[in-house]
């Protein structure tokens, strides 16, 4: 217990390094059974452009593990909650099933299980961190493209990479402060500011 | 117009700027932070205790990574990659980890099963192993007897375990024995074989590399040094043979500043995250490597460091360069009847590659100039086209001469590289064993290897077998035209088609459809005997008279056929027992070949079979004792402690420690055997260091390098660029008499020596003959693997939520079947349910059509289109209208769509709207020389479908 207090968990998307496989999304499934129409992390592509400048994205998804997490905070009983690392978490005894929670979050990252009638969503695979081992989209991604760590400990790779490399995160004007970052595609090394 | 990411991203208002540069985590956000409960804690630190993990491989594709499995209570649960195999680096990509649906389909054959409906009605009773195995091994036996073993064929469609199966062919008497790589992108590999005695040139990607440092020890070297990659369709990115190519192409590029070009009509996700990508008009890759190859030579200039392309070293280390530059060059001056252009001049190549002159000549400066670079063709590229041995060996060429071969951040002939493995287990030996047939009253012996029906009937040169011929051969017998059996008559009678599927995926399926249920005078079927062996039920298995069910990969044993840059194996492990009534392959050898003898077979006997192999451990252990068995080559040397150019062969710790034999005589160093006990120690998987410039060694009396006479593959250990390889394919034609018929077909006597030209079928744009199909059919057709369509993994439900390319897409109508899904509630976590799918929702085969024809057609994204071709075969599928494609090509993913077997599972039930390709190539189109089906040579026309 006294090791979490000191950690708060992240994860970095480096955009660069996405081939976008989809291993993330199905391996995530499998990971947490998570029911078929449903999903704790996807993969969105598009497509860009017009014949022959065109260009197809990549963008993997999942729970931000935000700063300030709506989804918590509008939790009529408590179940939705963050623990001290940061991961949120639902706490499925005590989820009422009411959907608020999927409503608030504004990166559509929670469902409703239709087995369980709880609310559920990415825990960073938290059996594994707390074991030790990253999630598991983290250990199986092809392109070595999401760096999982602890934000509290600058020698993390996830530290190193977001004290060194601009980053971005999803809807920043929702003020959660999401700690899931992203490194653009584009960005080719030279550490540059916008605007 | 100029796009990038963060317009994409902005657009699409997901993305803006977010965290500053470091200092992240505030105070904010401790609204709702509480302990979790001591249950809870609990819950989640011993939920992982109740697993098992066991180190294994895949087998879902080719690239057959290092798989980390959970089981638990006996049952698989969870997959992920093994961080000890430098294949895929602990990385499983969405189809490796979706394996679990996979394992548990209910779709598997259960039971062995006997033919009651007449071929490919799919109806069949159950049968008992020895009900199935008495009819198999009976038949097998008749035949013997009155047609000889070589009227056998076993086909392991799939390469991995396929040994026990060719062990048990051969021993019976018929080394008419094939493999998935008869069909896969074969001219593909010529040129790597021709002038290097390899297979595969694979770019410097793999880290980490175990690597000799100049203190002595050994590291696991991450820097990657390329500078310079040229893909040309290939698609590492999503169809992941040489899996390393993912992490490792976007890792050079963002740590090594590399570039990355790809070719290919289709903007693949590969050409996606490229630098450059070059839209080429299909079948034109051998072309633009031609117009590269003539721009290096002419421009070459030893003394300019801007021209400074070649590597002028490379010609102590071959034979016949100036043959073939002699050659190739005499091209230069002849106009090409197609467009009147001289051969492989930038003109030329920019008429018939729709590459500009000014891309083409960019792209060969880059290349000549970049080192270390890679230049890469795939199976998409000289794979699939019936002249793709052109193509092959420019590239090969390309690769050499500009000093990229086998250093520091450039190619790799993976198969020169690779552990051996395999020894006896494989049974080879057998096809020495002398034979006695009569032919036209004479007797004849000779070891039973000449009775191969592809090298001594009408393809001598097709070392990988030719398995797009038979049907032909099921319907007229063979012929043997070369070799001492020359003349010898008979038919093909049993066809044992073990995790193959050739039936789809081996050239036009009507076309094996006709053969397999061709009849003689009496109404008996010609072959008389189709036995499917198999986990999932395909195509093939509904023209079975007898099927086994084979355990799948998660519940047999053998070894990964990997292209690692250096010695690595990898073992498959059983991770739960077999499921239903399944057995593994060296149960099943043990089971036909016991029964064989039983019936009186003289060939088989027991301590080559089931006294040798009690259990499939028997039989890994006798393939890996030969490994890595590579010779101690190379620079840094991997073992600087024994002599140099000796065979390695034993664990990687024995030879680190020392505790080897050195025999000078037979120039050997054997350390402790590799053992699958040893290898469940260490992770299943066995890895020795690696080296470069292993083709050469340094000479200290000389004071200069020479042949290392141990790594290439060809017969004088030097870069042949005369083909010396064909001379014994050319002495067979010469003793016979007989031009084989594929040589026939391009004008040509003999297999050419050196540099040789010839264009492709069915091109209206390189090829005169085809010329008038321009206007009526205006489409050019292609095909390409995405891993999500790979033989029966189409139906897993998982991978219809991922779709790609504009070939998988999520393009469904509603319809509701049994799957295997996510519930949380059930201890295994998944339980069968039926699923109701909506509309538009699940990924399905389509048509991959540019969005400015689209419109010409007025054809929408979802719209069924009818494709016919001219040999009046048509398909039906929907459209997926992309920008991501180059105008006047359709392309279809491999398998994905036309699945008429209901053991495909969902994705059968989408069988009337999707595409199969296969029905649009033309059977008769097999490339000259090895006998390839040319999968991506076919023109088209379009219309959109009525109703």
């Amino acid at each position: 217990m006294g090791e979490n207090k000191k950690k708060r968990y992240g994860m970095v998307i480096d955009l660069r390094r996405c081939v976008g496989c989809m291993s993330c999304q199905v391996t995530c499934k499998v990971e947490n059974n998570v029911p078929f129409d449903d999903f704790r992390a996807r993969v969105n592509i598009a497509e860009r452009g017009t014949y022959p400048d065109v260009k197809r994205f990549f963008l993997p998804t999942l729970c931000n593990h935000c700063e300030e997490p709506p989804c918590v905070e509008v939790c009529p009983v408590g179940a939705s909650y963050k623990r001290e690392d940061g991961v949120v978490l639902v706490h499925e005894d005590r989820c009422i099933g009411c959907g608020y929670c999927i409503e608030a979050c504004p990166y559509n990252a929670r469902y409703l299980d239709p087995n369980l009638h709880v609310a559920q969503k990415c825990t960073f695979c938290v059996e594994r961190i707390d074991n030790g081992l990253p999630p598991a989209c983290v250990h199986n991604c092809m392109g070595k493209a999401r760096i999982f760590g602890d934000l509290n400990d600058p020698e993390s790779e996830v530290s190193k990479l977001l004290n060194s490399v601009p980053t971005e995160v999803l809807k920043p004007e929702m003020g959660t402060h999401p700690n899931v970052f992203y490194i653009m595609a584009d960005f080719n090394g030279a550490v540059k500011k916008e605007g | 117009m100029e796009l990038n990411r963060r317009n994409f991203l902005k657009a699409t208002g997901a993305v803006a700027a977010g965290a500053a540069v470091g200092g992240l985590v505030s105070g904010r956000g401790l609204l709702g932070l509480k302990e979790a409960s001591a249950d809870e804690m609990a819950k989640v630190k011993n939920g992982l205790a109740a697993y098992q993990k066991v180190y294994t491989t895949d087998v879902m594709c080719p690239a057959e990574c290092g798989l980390e499995m959970w089981v638990k209570d006996g049952r698989l649960e969870k997959i992920y990659g093994n961080n000890a195999d430098p294949m895929n680096g602990g990385a499983c990509c969405a189809k490796g980890a979706a394996g679990v649906q996979l394992v548990y389909s209910p779709e598997r054959i259960k039971t062995p099963l006997i033919r009651t409906g007449e071929r490919g009605e799919g109806k069949f009773r159950k049968a008992t192993w020895d009900e199935a195995i008495d009819a198999i091994a009976k038949k097998l036996t008749e035949f013997k007897q009155k047609y000889g073993p070589e009227s056998v064929i076993m086909d392991c469609g799939d390469v991995t375990d396929r040994d026990p199966y060719w062990r048990l062919n051969f021993a019976y008497g018929s080394p008419n024995s094939y493999e998935h790589g008869s069909i896969c992108d074969v001219p593909r590999r010529h040129g790597p074989k021709l002038i290097a005695g390899g297979k595969r040139f694979q770019p410097d990607l793999m880290r980490p590399l175990l690597i000799r440092q100049s203190d002595g020890s050994l590291k696991q070297d991450k820097a990657y040094l390329t500078k310079l990659v040229i893909y040309v369709g290939w698609n590492p990115y999503v169809a992941t043979r040489i899996v390393y190519e993912n992490r490792g192409t976007v890792a050079a590029q963002v740590e090594n500043g590399c570039k990355v070009i790809v070719v290919d009509p289709a903007l693949s996700n590969t050409a996606a995250k490229a630098d450059m990508w070059l839209p080429i008009r299909p079948g034109t890759d051998g072309d633009f490597f031609g117009a590269i190859l003539r721009y290096i030579l002419e421009n070459d200039n030893p003394r300019n460091p801007q021209r400074r392309y070649i590597d002028w070293d490379f010609q102590k280390f071959s034979t016949g360069w100036d043959e073939f530059r002699t050659e190739f060059s005499s091209w230069w001056s002849k106009n090409d009847p197609i467009n009147n252009l001289p051969y492989f001049s930038l003109g030329w190549a920019e008429n018939r590659t729709g590459i500009s002159k000014a891309k083409i000549e960019e792209v060969a400066h880059l290349f000549g100039i970049t080192k270390p670079a890679a230049l890469v063709w795939g199976m998409q590229s000289p794979g699939h086209h019936y002249n793709g041995y052109t193509g092959s060996i420019l590239g090969t060429v390309l690769n050499i001469i500009t000093g990229n071969f086998d250093v520091p951040g450039g190619v790799i002939d993976t198969e020169l590289a690779k552990s051996d493995k395999g020894g006896n287990a494989t049974g080879k030996g057998f096809n020495k064993r002398q034979v006695k047939r009569v032919i036209n009253g004479k007797e004849v012996t000779a070891d039973q290897a000449k009775l191969n029906i592809d090298d001594f009937g009408d393809w001598p040169a097709a070392w990988d077998g030719v398995i797009a011929d038979n049907p032909r051969r099921f319907e007229q017998g063979v012929e043997l035209k070369y070799g001492p059996f020359r003349g010898l008559k008979f038919p093909l009678k049993a066809y044992i088609c073990r995790t193959g599927n050739t039936l789809f995926t081996a050239s036009a399926p009507y076309r094996w459809q006709q053969a397999l249920t061709a009849k003689d005078a009496n109404g008996n079927y010609k072959l008389e005997l189709m036995v499917v062996i198999d986990t999932p039920y395909l195509e093939s298995a509904l023209y079975a008279d007898v099927i086994l069910p084979e355990a799948s990969y998660a519940e047999r044993m053998s070894l990964s056929d990997i292209y690692p840059s250096h010695p690595v194996l990898s073992m498959r492990d059983q991770v739960i027992k077999p499921l239903h009534e399944s057995k593994n392959p060296v149960e099943i050898m043990n089971l036909l070949a016991k029964r064989l003898y039983e019936l009186g077979d003289k060939d088989i006997k027991p301590s080559d079979f089931w006294e040798k192999y009690k259990s499939e451990e028997d039989f890994v252990n006798e393939m890996l004792a030969v490994a890595p068995g590579r010779a101690n080559l190379g620079e840094p040397l991997p073992y600087p402690n024994f002599p140099e150019g000796y065979k390695l062969i034993g664990t990687p710790d024995s030879l680190e420690q020392g505790r080897v034999t050195i025999d000078h005589d037979k120039k050997t160093v054997k350390g402790e055997p590799v053992t699958v006990a040893w290898m469940r120690k260490h992770q299943a998987v066995a890895v020795w260091p690696m080296s470069y410039h292993r083709y050469r060694k340094f000479d200290a009396t000389k004071g200069e390098y020479v042949p290392s006479g141990g790594f290439l593959g060809t017969d004088s250990k030097l870069f042949e660029f005369h083909f010396k390889r064909y001379d014994g394919y050319n002495k067979l034609i010469d003793e016979a008499g007989v031009v084989p018929p594929g040589l026939q077909e391009i004008g040509m006597q003999h297999y050419p020596p050196s540099f040789f030209w010839f264009e492709t079928k069915w091109n209206p744009y390189t090829n005169p003959k085809y010329k008038d199909y321009a206007k009526e059919y205006p489409f050019q057709l292609i095909a390409g693997r995405i891993h999500q369509t790979m033989s029966a993994t189409q139906m897993i439900p998982l991978l219809g939520q991922t779709p790609a390319e504009g070939l998988w897409a999520p393009l469904n109508e509603e319809f509701q079947y049994d799957i295997l899904e996510g519930n949380p509630k059930v201890p295994e976590g998944m339980s069968l349910r039926t699923h109701k799918f909506k509309k538009g929702t699940w990924s399905v085969g389509t048509i991959a059509i540019n969005a400015a024809d689209a419109a010409q057609y007025g054809i929408r994204t979802g719209d069924l289109m009818v494709v016919q071709n001219p040999l009046g075969k048509e398909i039906r599928g929907k459209a997926a209208v992309t920008e991501g494609i180059r105008p006047g090509v359709l392309k279809i993913g491999f398998g994905s769509g036309g699945r008429f077997s209901s053991g495909l599972g969902a994705t059968f039930k989408q069988k009337d709207y999707t595409p199969l390709h296969n029905t649009l190539v033309d059977p008769a189109a097999m490339s000259p020389i090895m006998g390839f089906p040319s999968f991506a040579d076919m023109v088209v026309k379009i219309k959109k479908a009525e109703g």
